[in-house]
């Protein structure tokens, strides 16, 4: 039907002009930009264009290759700070959340702890751990712990009793029990907070990455290092890449993993 | 016999059109109308018809797509306190006590502190709020809230209140009483009132006017003058009489709207 | 928490101090790398009474990193509610920060640090200025978004009411914001302290409690870092409950519109 038809291109213009509305202000912004450098306005040395930017990222991935170098090592201890994380945050707060008497105890420290900011841990770590590897991941480790950890005991404690007693007179129990109701039921919860962690793991990553002085590789450690040339090009490249990672992954990646379980199961009230 | 009516609004084939091309509605096609002074006017009308569309075209809230509104002789086309408005949602001002709320259009028409509170205590009390205009809203019933919201209008004394279904959102036995204390204030001050509601049995208790308006696209379809004189009697003869007329006209409408939403 | 539960709570951080202490004690840990609480205490006091210029060196790294906390929390807060108002009144400014909020906003304080040291040095400007980013943005965009919330039929009220346009603003949009506003400067002010403080780490020259802290581990001084950290839990601790809390109590919570 012609209707129909009338809709869809309508529909498609839409995308299209808001695609371009997104595009736009950072055109101008751009445009801008170069136009204030190459004529001069502004110092080259302190602001350079947009265009030499671009080239610099050109240079830095295809004729030197280190780009992908430092994305490389930086995602490494990003997925093993934050692994560890989920693994040590889900475990203890199932303890903490089953049971009563430790809770008490160590609910208080827990909240003192997620108060602290994890860069100021960073200083500590050097001292006990060294400057190396070590540190970032346990810095990455300690950005999002907590607060799994918190979040995994809220998630648990409120999975309705009347659900653990089903499944325990269907003869599930211990770890079966964890893994088929806890952990399920405890997820509309710890959703969110796998989702906030990754971007507070992703920032105590470039922290560390930039006050370890012994690593060689790292898009913290890459932007570092630039100041001591004055390289702002570089600088504002690996700004861009933190960036943009930072959005990628907290727009995406768990985006995703929410839809795909809580979403679906339609435990998401809230929204 | 003649009675004299002055014509405090009119309506001048009055069209609203919302969106554009295939979503277009057009809510008033071409509605003419006489609103008058001191009378109370009440507009009925199924579902969508287009009657709080008008409402708001009086008040100033939308422009008409074409036609005219004239108030004494002058165009209407934006908000103003020379009119009242009663919401149906009450929209209070959640930061401001109940005091607060009926100041304010009386402090925004350049009346001082000291002046203002008087004659917003004088609203508050002929509502019924006494020993409550400190209290926040949100601590305040349902009819409570619509009281304020009345005084609030009425404070700083419009020319014409426009009342959008203002007793929609409370209960049965609220409605009734709420009704009774309209007709009370309304006998003292005998405003210019346009009121829209969607049941007949508050129109008729109401009005001296009763306009039936068609389904969509809206259109003025019936006029009737109400001529009991108040308080009346939602049982007694003429009352009915008055009551079945209107239902008659409003059933015809309410018809048609129903199976326009089922094609 | 009442005050009963507050003294509970404090048993196992206490029995977590003794502990600490008495494996120090005992030579179960290496004292170096985790003095025990005692020492640490002195080591503070130390700084504490440690003079120069006739000022108290703790004292001074404390009132320095205020300071800066201060302007930046200002200069942030400020601009934030300004800029964020009139995103949420005008389309076209909206669109123009929106992207710019998505993608500078994920970006850490402490990594703008270097940019801003080629640019404005070390010290205080760059401390300040990266603090203030980074207090903007969250307030920004909650402003905004609380403004572009704002329910219609209030303004609508306010207009035929007779309010203009400055009058609308003030006393329907303003106040409605307020309970968005507020959430922004709880984050915002979070992410001042742990910029400012970051930021320190690496950018300071010779003050600030940051500096402090770093220098300390530099030194291998442990004792001080330790301190430092505490000392930061404590403040923030009084800035969230002391400050923000109250002033919740006074305005949106009487109001009836606690959002969260």
């Amino acid at each position: 039907m012609g209707d129909g038809e009338d809709l869809k291109s309508l529909q498609a213009k839409n995308k299209v002009s808001e695609i371009g509305q997104f595009i736009a202000p950072f055109l101008v912004f751009g445009l801008f930009w170069e136009i204030m450098v190459r004529s001069g306005i502004a110092n080259v040395q302190t602001l350079p264009a947009p265009s030499m930017i671009l080239h610099e990222l050109y240079v830095l991935i295809g004729k030197k290759g280190v780009l992908q170098c430092h994305i490389y090592h930086s995602f490494y201890r990003l997925a093993l700070g934050y692994v560890l994380a989920v693994v040590a945050g889900i475990t203890i707060g199932t303890v903490l959340a089953l049971q009563k008497d430790l809770r008490d105890m160590f609910s208080p420290v827990l909240s003192l702890l997620i108060s602290v900011p994890t860069i100021a841990w960073i200083p500590v770590l050097l001292i006990t751990m060294g400057l190396g590897d070590k540190t970032v991941i346990t810095a990455v480790f300690l950005g999002g712990v907590f607060e799994i950890t918190y979040s995994t005991i809220a998630g648990i404690r409120s999975v309705h009793q009347q659900q653990i007693n089903a499944a325990r007179i269907m003869g599930v129990r211990g770890l079966g029990l964890f893994f088929k109701v806890l952990l399920p039921g405890s997820l509309v919860s710890i959703m969110p907070a796998l989702r906030l962690s990754i971007g507070y793991c992703w920032r105590a990553l470039v922290g560390g990455e930039m006050l370890s002085a012994m690593i060689k590789w790292g898009v913290g450690k890459m932007i570092y290092d630039a100041r001591f040339w004055n390289d702002v090009k570089v600088m504002l490249v690996g700004l861009i890449v933190i960036a943009f990672f930072g959005v990628l992954l907290d727009r995406i990646m768990l985006k995703r993993l929410e839809h795909e379980t809580v979403e679906k199961w339609g435990m998401l009230v809230e929204r | 016999m003649k009675t004299h009516k002055k014509v405090k609004i009119t309506l001048q084939n009055v069209t609203k059109i919302f969106g554009k091309n295939a979503e277009r509605v057009v809510a008033l096609d071409g509605v003419n109308l006489e609103i008058y002074d001191n009378k109370f006017t009440t507009i009925v009308g199924p579902s969508g018809c287009g009657k709080s569309t008008l409402l708001y075209l009086l008040a100033g809230f939308e422009k008409p797509t074409s036609g005219g509104i004239l108030k004494d002789g002058k165009l209407i086309e934006n908000p103003g306190p020379d009119r009242g408005f009663v919401f149906q949602d009450f929209a209070l001002f959640p930061w401001r006590t109940v005091l607060g709320n009926v100041m304010f259009g009386l402090i925004s028409n350049g009346y001082d502190k000291k002046q203002a509170k008087k004659i917003a205590m004088d609203y508050i009390n002929l509502a019924n709020l006494n020993g409550f205009e400190h209290a926040y809203p949100h601590t305040l019933s349902g009819g409570m809230k619509q009281r304020v919201s009345i005084a609030r209008a009425l404070a700083y004394d419009p020319e014409v209140l426009l009342m959008d279904e203002p007793f929609g959102s409370l209960d049965a036995q609220t409605r009734k009483y709420m009704q009774e204390e309209l007709v009370k204030i309304w006998e003292k001050f005998h405003k210019t009132v346009v009121f829209v509601t969607h049941s007949v049995i508050e129109a008729v208790y109401l009005s001296d006017i009763i306009v039936v308006m068609s389904a969509r696209p809206g259109k003025v379809k019936a006029v009737f003058d109400v001529k009991i004189p108040r308080p009346r009697n939602y049982t007694g003869e003429q009352y009915l009489k008055v009551r079945k007329e209107v239902l008659d006209y409003l059933e015809e409408e309410v018809q048609k709207e129903i199976e326009m939403n089922n094609t | 928490m009442t005050g009963k539960g507050y003294i509970l709570s404090l048993v196992p951080i206490g029995g977590f101090f003794l502990c600490w202490q008495l494996f120090a004690h005992f030579g179960f840990i290496n004292i170096a790398l985790f003095p025990p609480p005692t020492k640490i205490f002195t080591e503070l006091a130390a700084l504490f009474h440690q003079e120069i210029a006739g000022h108290s060196v703790l004292l001074t790294h404390l009132i320095v990193t205020l300071k800066r906390l201060f302007l930046a929390a200002t200069e942030g807060i400020i601009v934030g509610i300004v800029v964020g108002t009139f995103m949420g009144l005008s389309q076209s400014v909206y669109r123009f920060f929106d992207p710019i909020i998505t993608w500078v906003m994920p970006i850490p304080g402490i990594a703008m640090a270097p940019l801003f040291i080629v640019w404005m040095g070390f010290g205080d400007p760059t401390i300040i200025t990266v603090g203030a980013i980074a207090t903007f943005f969250p307030i920004a965009y909650n402003t905004s978004t609380g403004i572009r919330s704002v329910d219609n039929q209030l303004v609508r009220a306010a207009q035929i009411m007779g309010a203009n346009k400055a009058r609308v603003l003030a006393q329907v949009y303003l106040p409605w914001a307020a309970v968005y506003i507020f959430t922004g400067v709880k984050l915002g002010l979070a992410r001042c302290w742990r910029t400012v403080i970051a930021v320190e780490f690496i950018a300071a020259a010779n003050w600030g409690l940051g500096y402090m802290i770093w220098d300390a581990a530099e030194y291998l001084s442990a004792g001080v870092v330790y301190g430092g950290i505490i000392l930061l839990a404590a403040i923030f601790t009084f800035i969230e409950k002391g400050l923000i809390s109250p002033f919740e109590k006074m305005t949106i919570e009487k109001w009836g519109m606690v959002r969260i």
